[in-house]
């Protein structure tokens, strides 16, 4: 990966990632991953918290071509502190030539992310752990039956959440919790958009420090959708503003993409039968409106 | 004790099928017994599910090896050696197949003396992971083979399954049910309990002893890198993307990057190839394909294609 990412072209041909994972048809979480993969490369130890994609590697199978550890659900990050130092003991007493040292990469959904793993986390965090933390947001519990997390949005009906009111709370704001720590790198993705997706993992890859890559997965299981329609949502997240494309760096948060026009978040929402009794038997204006007025003052306090 | 398995795809609704049949079986007095079998449990990924029931209480445990009655949900199974739908099945055993083919057809496919029964299916359906009702269908008819389940307890156990569904698809897996229950009347009973099956008659299998090792030998560690290839998830797709190579505009970038499963690869001459070894047929390249060069062909056909094509 010796020259620059800047247009679609420039995207890797050939991919690392192996084929025949037990991941869903159509996942969105393993699409943004095969592509972050693409850029890492295999000079990488990946810390894998329970989650869907605890399944990557069942023994004797495993998509990576370098090294993989499963940990618990809410100590990913701790066990990366351990790799981390691992690695740096070998390298100091010159048991590991500089050019052998790998990238401590931390693997978890958001029910890890946004709850269960946010204190290990955080205090990875404060002890200035150099690493990157991918995190696939499916908004919700997806591997046992997507019951809901703190990622889920207001309003989608998960598994504990079949009233036709769906889920009562707000989807947690991660990027800012993580910005908070002031980190040397936050970032949102979505593997619909490639390119801003490769753009960003080469530059988190040239930085060192606590790093977020926080990429939205769209899930045909969850949100029950047809698994061709992966990319289109996960363009119409973009477009309707739901999911802001943005990066925190040196203190400031750049947004990389202003939908303009932006397009009504009902467009989106339509789409995924987890948000239907939001339409049928009949519409939901009341709620509609506030899901629309929540990411308007997002966007407008973005233009200010 | 009766063994029933339900073999199908995962989005078939077979889990379902098999807790209906289950919670049928209980509202006529029986211990019952039902559990989904755990693993890939993905759209379209062979997946199976069984019910024990019996008059006193149960104390087998596990996959069903000896079956009563097999039920397969998918024709399209019956040649993935990973769905194992034949497992334990003997000259005893009955096998009700989805299938529009005669039962004598698939007795001598399947060189077997199995009593087999076909439940025809109900339309020319061309996705099989969304075949409608599939589930339910095959709850009904296995009630009725099995002769012990009236309609009245076989409806209590749909409602009270089905409880989640609004009330018009309710109605439809309700009538969908109780019109296979009706189409297997000839056929009322055929399925017998099959005899406890005794500790002492345990046959252990043909495995092969491992010494114990120390822990660094015998942990599970994986040295070679992406065995997952050895993987064939291909058997999941229901549904096959072609590439129009004549159509094709070579942007490779944007099919190769967007597959989530690393499926489409660049060949030396620049045009992107499917590797269908592993494609689970999610059809999001079809979907992004900028020319629309990429057409979604049923998997059934596309196979009988390659076979005549090979013959």
């Amino acid at each position: 990966m010796s020259d620059a990412i800047r247009r679609m072209k420039d995207l890797p041909s050939t991919h690392l990632l192996g084929t025949g994972t037990p991941m869903c048809a159509g996942c969105g979480g393993l699409e943004a991953l095969h592509q972050i993969y693409d850029v890492l490369g295999t000079n990488t130890v990946f810390v894998n918290a329970a989650g869907c994609m605890t399944l990557l590697s069942v023994y004797p199978f495993t998509p990576f071509r370098g090294s993989w550890l499963y940990t618990a659900m809410a100590c990913a990050p701790a066990g990366a502190q351990g790799v981390r130092d691992a690695l740096d003991i070998l390298l100091t007493s010159k048991r590991l030539p500089p050019e052998d040292d790998l990238q401590t990469i931390v693997l978890t959904g958001d029910g890890a992310a946004y709850g269960m793993g946010l204190s290990s986390t955080s205090a990875a965090i404060d002890r200035n752990l150099d690493f990157l933390y991918i995190c696939y947001d499916n908004e919700g519990y997806g591997n046992t039956g997507q019951q809901s997390s703190p990622a889920t949005p207001h309003a989608a009906q998960t598994a504990t959440n079949t009233g036709s009111r769906g889920f009562p709370g707000y989807k947690k704001d991660l990027f800012g919790i993580w910005a908070a720590h002031r980190p040397a790198y936050v970032a949102t993705v979505i593997g619909a958009e490639p390119l801003d997706l490769a753009k960003k993992i080469e530059k988190a890859k040239s930085l060192r420090g606590p790093r977020l890559i926080l990429a939205l997965a769209p899930c045909p299981t969850g949100w029950d959708f047809d698994p061709a329609e992966s990319v289109e949502i996960g363009r119409l997240a973009v477009r309707s503003g739901v999911w802001p494309l943005k990066e925190y760096i040196d203190g400031k948060v750049i947004h990389n993409h202003v939908p303009h026009p932006r397009a009504p978040v009902e467009e989106y929402l339509k789409t995924q039968g987890r948000f239907a009794h939001l339409f049928s038997p009949e519409r939901n204006d009341a709620l509609l409106g506030e899901i629309q007025a929540h990411i308007d003052a997002y966007w407008a306090a973005v233009n200010k | 004790m009766y063994r029933i398995r339900f073999h199908g795809r995962g989005g078939q609704g077979i889990k379902t099928a098999g807790r209906i049949l289950g919670t049928a079986f209980f509202e006529e007095g029986f211990e019952v017994q039902d559990a989904p079998i755990y693993g890939a449990e993905r759209r379209g990924a062979p997946m199976f599910a069984y019910v024990r029931a019996a008059r006193a209480p149960i104390q087998e445990r596990g996959v069903i090896t000896h079956p009563d009655l097999v039920v397969v949900a998918d024709e399209t199974l019956v040649p993935v050696p990973a769905a194992n739908l034949m497992l334990g099945v003997t000259a005893d055993t009955v096998l009700l197949l989805n299938s529009g083919e005669t039962p004598d057809t698939w007795r001598q496919r399947l060189n077997t003396g199995a009593t087999v029964i076909a439940l025809p299916v109900a339309d020319a359906i061309t996705d099989r992971a969304a075949l409608p009702h599939i589930g339910t269908r095959c709850t009904g008819a296995a009630a009725r083979l099995l002769g012990v389940i009236s309609r009245a307890a076989l409806e209590r156990a749909l409602r009270t399954e089905l409880r989640a569904l609004d009330d018009a698809s309710l109605k439809a897996n309700l009538d969908e049910a109780f019109r296979a229950f009706d189409a297997m009347a000839a056929h009322e009973g055929v399925v017998h309990e099959g005899a406890a099956i005794s500790a002492r008659a345990y046959e252990a299998p043909d495995w092969t002893d491992l010494p114990f090792e120390p822990a660094r030998v015998a942990a599970p560690d994986i040295f070679a890198p992406a065995t997952s290839v050895q993987v064939r998830t291909g058997l999941w797709r229901t549904m096959r993307p072609v590439i129009d190579y004549a159509h094709c505009h070579r942007c490779v970038w944007v099919c190769s990057t967007l597959c989530p499963d690393s499926a489409i690869h660049v060949r030396a001459d620049g045009a992107p190839e499917i590797d269908y070894e592993h494609c689970k047929g999610c059809l999001v390249c079809a979907a992004v394909c900028p020319p629309h060069a990429i057409q979604a062909v049923p998997e059934h056909e596309a196979a009988k294609i390659e076979a005549g094509g090979a013959g």
